[in-house]
């Protein structure tokens, strides 16, 4: 993986930064929480704290979350302009295939007439 | 058919339509069936270069009701009829090719019509390195669950 590729407003970048399981545990977390201190991103993982510093280092470089320093604390959180743009980008693929899909649908039906014609008419 | 490891990150649809599996896989392949469908409700499909085989590129031009065009393109990867269709993805943005994905169409037989369910994914780089030079392993999962699935 290339991460010189992420920046921010790239959605390629930020599923680039998503890639790996841990950042995305991190990101999805900060999403459903709200921001949170080094630590506490931390706790869950089996992993060491300049292991969680780097990819947190990735997501950021992405655009995915900011920091900043709060007294003593290193406080991340997830910034709302990278979420809608990973959210747009599945949600619009998604909405894309369903509507295909109904479509898809109705064609197969003309088809199915054209093939059987009159033997399935009853 | 390939197992998904637990942390691939993946869309998946499934749909079950009325007709048998080969019909619904020549909807996929067939270029004068694509503009029937493909794209939503409004969508006219006046481009469409589909050369369905293994190693061969598809293009499709999408035009909206206001006139605005999207062209979405790939290249087939396996075209194992009436079972399984894979093939890249990726919509253009500004001339160039964005966000890269593969996507897997299967289709069984249920009752007299078809189980079709679709897979869409980011590449594993290496499976990408001819063409692209950016790496894609995953997506977002949770924002991509599976319907009805």
């Amino acid at each position: 993986m290339n991460l010189q590729t992420a920046s921010p407003g790239n959605v390629a970048g930020l599923f680039a930064a998503l890639s790996d399981p841990h950042r995305l545990a991190i990101f999805e977390r900060l999403a459903a929480e709200g921001e949170k201190t080094v630590g506490e991103i931390g706790e869950p993982f089996d992993i060491s704290g300049p292991a969680i510093s780097r990819h947190l280092a990735v997501l950021e470089t992405a655009g995915l979350i900011e920091r900043r320093v709060e007294k003593q604390w290193r406080v991340c959180r997830v910034r709302e302009e990278a979420l809608m743009a990973v959210e747009d980008w599945v949600t619009r693929q998604r909405r894309f295939w369903n509507a295909s899909f109904d479509r898809l649908a109705r064609h197969l039906e003309n088809q199915e007439e054209k093939k059987d014609g009159s033997a399935r008419k009853r | 058919m390939e197992a998904l490891a637990s942390d691939d990150r993946v869309l998946k649809l499934q749909r079950e339509f009325k007709a048998a599996p080969d019909m619904v896989f020549a909807a996929w392949i067939e270029p004068e069936q694509i503009a029937q469908w493909f794209g939503p409700e409004g969508m006219s499909v006046p481009r469409k270069e589909i050369d369905a085989r293994v190693g061969g590129k598809w293009l499709t031009t999408m035009r909206g009701a206001d006139g605005a065009e999207r062209i979405v393109s790939g290249v087939y990867r396996e075209i194992d009829r009436p079972r399984r269709l894979v093939f890249t993805w990726a919509w253009h943005n500004d001339g160039k090719r964005g966000h890269e994905t593969e996507v897997t169409v299967e289709f069984r037989a249920k009752g007299e019509g078809t189980l079709m369910t679709l897979t869409q994914r980011t590449f594993a780089e290496s499976r990408d390195r001819d063409m692209h030079q950016m790496g894609w392993s995953s997506s977002f999962n949770d924002l991509a669950r599976f319907l009805g699935g």
